[in-house]
Order: C-alpha cells, then sequence, then structure tokens
C-alpha cells in the first residue's frame, strides 16, 4: 500500500470516528467550581448602594441596572434607566447583547440580593463579564437611599456625610427628603448687575 | 479554551501579525506546489492537472477535522467561531465571474501575489486586474446593492440546513472529496498534457 493509499484511509477514518461520537461537547461554563468559590468569597461583583445612587444622578453612561425581578414587579417600580431581564428568561438569546458585553458596566438588583447573585452566578459561569450585584437589592436601597435614617449625634464624621448624601440622592431621585444635618453652604451674593449701554449703531449708508 | 483571539486568550493587537504570518506560510506553500504557474490553475479546468482539487481540498479536510476533534476534545468552542454568512444569489454569480477569471488569468488572488514576487509579468497584469475589479465594484456597488444583498441565509451551515450532525456532514464532505481525487487523476490520465 501506497503512503498515499494510507493517509486516504486514516482521513477516512477519522471522519468515520468524528460522525460516530457526540456533537460539540466544549463545556458551556467557562468557569470551574473552584475558579467560582474564589470569586465569590472575594465579594466583588457587589457594588454599594451609594455607588449606584451617585451614578444614578450622574447620569453616568456606563452604567447598565437591570431589574432582575418579573415585569409586574418591574411596572410597579423600577430604579432610574434600568431594563427588565427577569431571572426565568435570563438565558435566552434576546438578551445575551446585554449581558456579554465589554463595554457597559451591569448592575443586577433584584429585591433583595437572592436573585440578583442567582443571575450573576449563571452569568459569571458562562464566562460574561462586567455583571455585578446591587448590595442589600432594592430593600436596602428603600432603606438607605430614599428612606435614610439620621445616625447618632456620636456618630463619626463619614456617617453624617453619608447620610447627608443619602438624603440629597434621595431628593434627586424621588424619595422623601429634609434638610441636611450639616450647614449648608452660604449662598453668595448677587453680584449687582451691570448694565450695558447698546452700543451705537455703525453709520450706515455711505459708499 | 479556544478561540484564541476573541476570548482573548490572544490580544486583539496581535491578530494582523498573526495573520501576516499565516499568510507568509500560505504564500509558501503555494509556491512549493507549484501554484505560480497559471498553467497549474488552467489544468484544473482542462484536466490535465488536478493538484489544485487536491491541495485545496485537503487543506479544507485537515482544517474541518481538527476543528471537530478540538471541539470533541473541549479545546475550542465552536459557536465562537466565525462562519461567513451566505448571500445565495450573489454568492453564485461571484462565483461563475471568479472561476470564468481564473480559466482566463490562470491565477486566484493568493497565486498570482505569489507568481507576481517571483517576477512574473502576467501575474502582476493580474494583480492590476484585481485592483480595477475592486474599484469598480466599490464605486457601482449602489447599482447591485440589492442583489449583493439578495438570498440572505445568515450564518447558515449545510449541516444545520439538511439537519445532520457536524461530524456526519464532515464525513460526506471526505468522502466526496476521495472520490474526486479519484475522478481527477482519472481526467489527468484521459487528458495528459506534456509540454507544460
Amino acid at each position: 500500500m501506497t503512503i498515499r493509499n494510507v493517509v486516504f484511509l486514516a482521513i477516512f477514518f477519522l471522519g468515520v470516528v468524528i460522525a460516530m461520537v457526540p456533537e460539540n461537547t466544549t463545556k458551556p461554563y467557562k468557569l470551574t467550581a473552584e475558579a467560582m468559590l474564589i470569586e465569590v468569597q472575594g465579594a466583588a461583583e457587589m457594588v454599594s448602594a451609594d455607588d449606584v445612587a451617585h451614578w444614578i444622578i450622574s447620569k453616568d453612561p456606563s452604567l447598565q441596572l437591570i431589574d432582575v425581578r418579573s415585569p409586574d414587579e418591574f411596572a410597579k417600580y423600577h430604579l432610574d434607566g434600568a431594563i427588565n431581564i427577569p431571572l426565568s428568561v435570563i438565558l435566552s438569546d434576546e438578551y445575551r447583547d446585554y449581558l456579554d458585553q465589554g463595554v457597559k458596566m451591569n448592575v443586577l438588583y433584584s429585591n433583595g440580593t437572592l436573585s440578583s447573585h442567582q443571575g450573576w452566578m449563571i452569568l459569571r459561569q458562562l464566562g460574561f463579564k462586567n455583571n455585578y450585584v446591587l448590595q442589600g437589592g432594592m430593600n436596602y436601597w428603600f432603606d438607605t437611599i430614599m428612606n435614610p435614617q439620621a445616625p447618632s449625634m456620636l456618630a463619626a464624621d463619614e456617617e453624617f456625610a453619608k447620610y447627608d448624601f443619602r438624603k440629597a440622592a434621595s431628593g434627586a431621585l424621588g424619595g422623601g427628603s429634609t434638610g441636611a444635618l450639616t450647614a449648608p453652604v452660604k449662598e453668595k451674593a448677587d453680584k449687582p448687575k451691570v448694565i450695558r449701554k447698546k452700543q451705537k449703531k455703525a453709520p450706515a449708508g455711505g459708499c | 479554551m479556544g478561540p484564541l483571539v476573541p476570548q482573548e486568550i490572544i490580544g486583539a493587537d496581535w491578530n494582523l501579525f498573526i495573520a501576516f504570518a499565516i499568510g507568509i506560510g500560505f504564500g509558501f506553500v503555494l509556491e512549493q506546489a507549484g501554484f505560480s504557474s497559471s498553467r497549474k490553475l488552467a489544468g484544473m479546468f482542462y484536466g490535465y492537472d488536478t493538484v489544485v482539487l487536491k491541495v485545496f481540498f485537503t487543506g479544507a479536510i485537515t482544517a474541518m477535522l481538527g476543528l471537530l476533534f478540538f471541539s470533541l476534545f473541549g479545546w475550542i468552542d465552536l459557536n465562537l467561531v466565525y462562519v461567513n454568512p451566505t448571500f445565495l444569489g450573489s454568492a453564485i454569480v461571484g462565483g461563475i465571474i471568479m472561476g470564468a477569471g481564473f480559466i482566463i488569468g490562470g491565477f486566484c488572488p493568493g497565486t498570482s501575489v505569489c507568481a507576481a514576487a517571483i517576477g512574473k509579468i502576467d501575474a502582476m497584469v493580474f494583480i492590476g486586474g484585481i485592483f480595477l475589479g475592486i474599484f469598480f465594484f466599490a464605486e457601482g456597488f449602489p447599482l447591485i446593492k440589492d442583489f449583493y444583498m439578495s438570498g440572505d441565509f445568515g450564518p447558515m451551515k449545510v449541516s444545520e440546513l439538511l439537519g445532520i450532525s457536524g461530524g456526519l456532514m464532515a464525513l460526506l464532505v471526505i468522502i466526496a472529496a476521495l472520490v474526486m481525487f479519484k475522478f481527477g487523476e482519472l481526467a489527468e490520465k484521459k487528458w495528459p498534457r506534456e509540454e507544460y
């Protein structure tokens, strides 16, 4: 048998093998269980409610809020600029472009953090990047951002600063708001208006 | 783990460099196989030389088997491999025009560059023709745009269209290739040409 025929036979044999085996056994999950455990323990996927409030108010274009609750709940109330991707359809192709991308920062949220974390784990195992979870979920959001509690008078300065920010954020985002605790910056007095005389028109006509 | 560039295992900046290295290798193989002779390519159509068929089909089969086995071993995710979208109408007409160009010119775009590199004047003229064709195609594109986009099947695979597995499709292609090789060699015996 010539070398050529051996090669032909080998190719044919490989073809028969590949026709018999199951197709595309590539694992859909990109992260191993160990890698996932390390990520979960690191808790780097959490973003705080204060950060998110700040991004919403400053209209950060890289922020994409994703509401993983049901459409009913989404219709009742949702955060500014959020899109609704219910957990049950998170794997559908329709939303893949939102979830598997390298430009925006997706922040998943639900009422608590259970659904958003479940969604995040699925997405992370698929190897998608830039997905995060709103720490504490909507419940915590309402307690802290929309209805912040004043800290006790003995609290550290940062607590007051945080409270003031939350108060202001609450005002900007439509929650109930009262005055801040720190003294407001005194407004500058109006400058005296300078009234300029209208310039005389240049003489018309002529040449 | 693969494909390496879309998975960012190799940075996208390396893309062009890798393409350059592969291109050099491709040109080297074409020259080694004697494809810089326009008689070689024309021989395919007259039946006296079917090396072109054998080289390209062997290349296609090797790549096909390689991808399928890599996928089987979990080394590459075929869903991430780019599949050219099919525009049926323009593919058929384009194929006919390109085939006619092969017979008339005796080169395909790749072999013309090889032949020009070793100083063949007809190949240089051929490359000039390619650029003229590109120019007129680009300038005239608005006229043929509707036809160009017709028969859009998207990134279609024949195996999906027939509803068979990729592996079975591969076996069919291999059988077809081996049969074609056999017929090619019969043709070479039937219409031999000594002088080229």
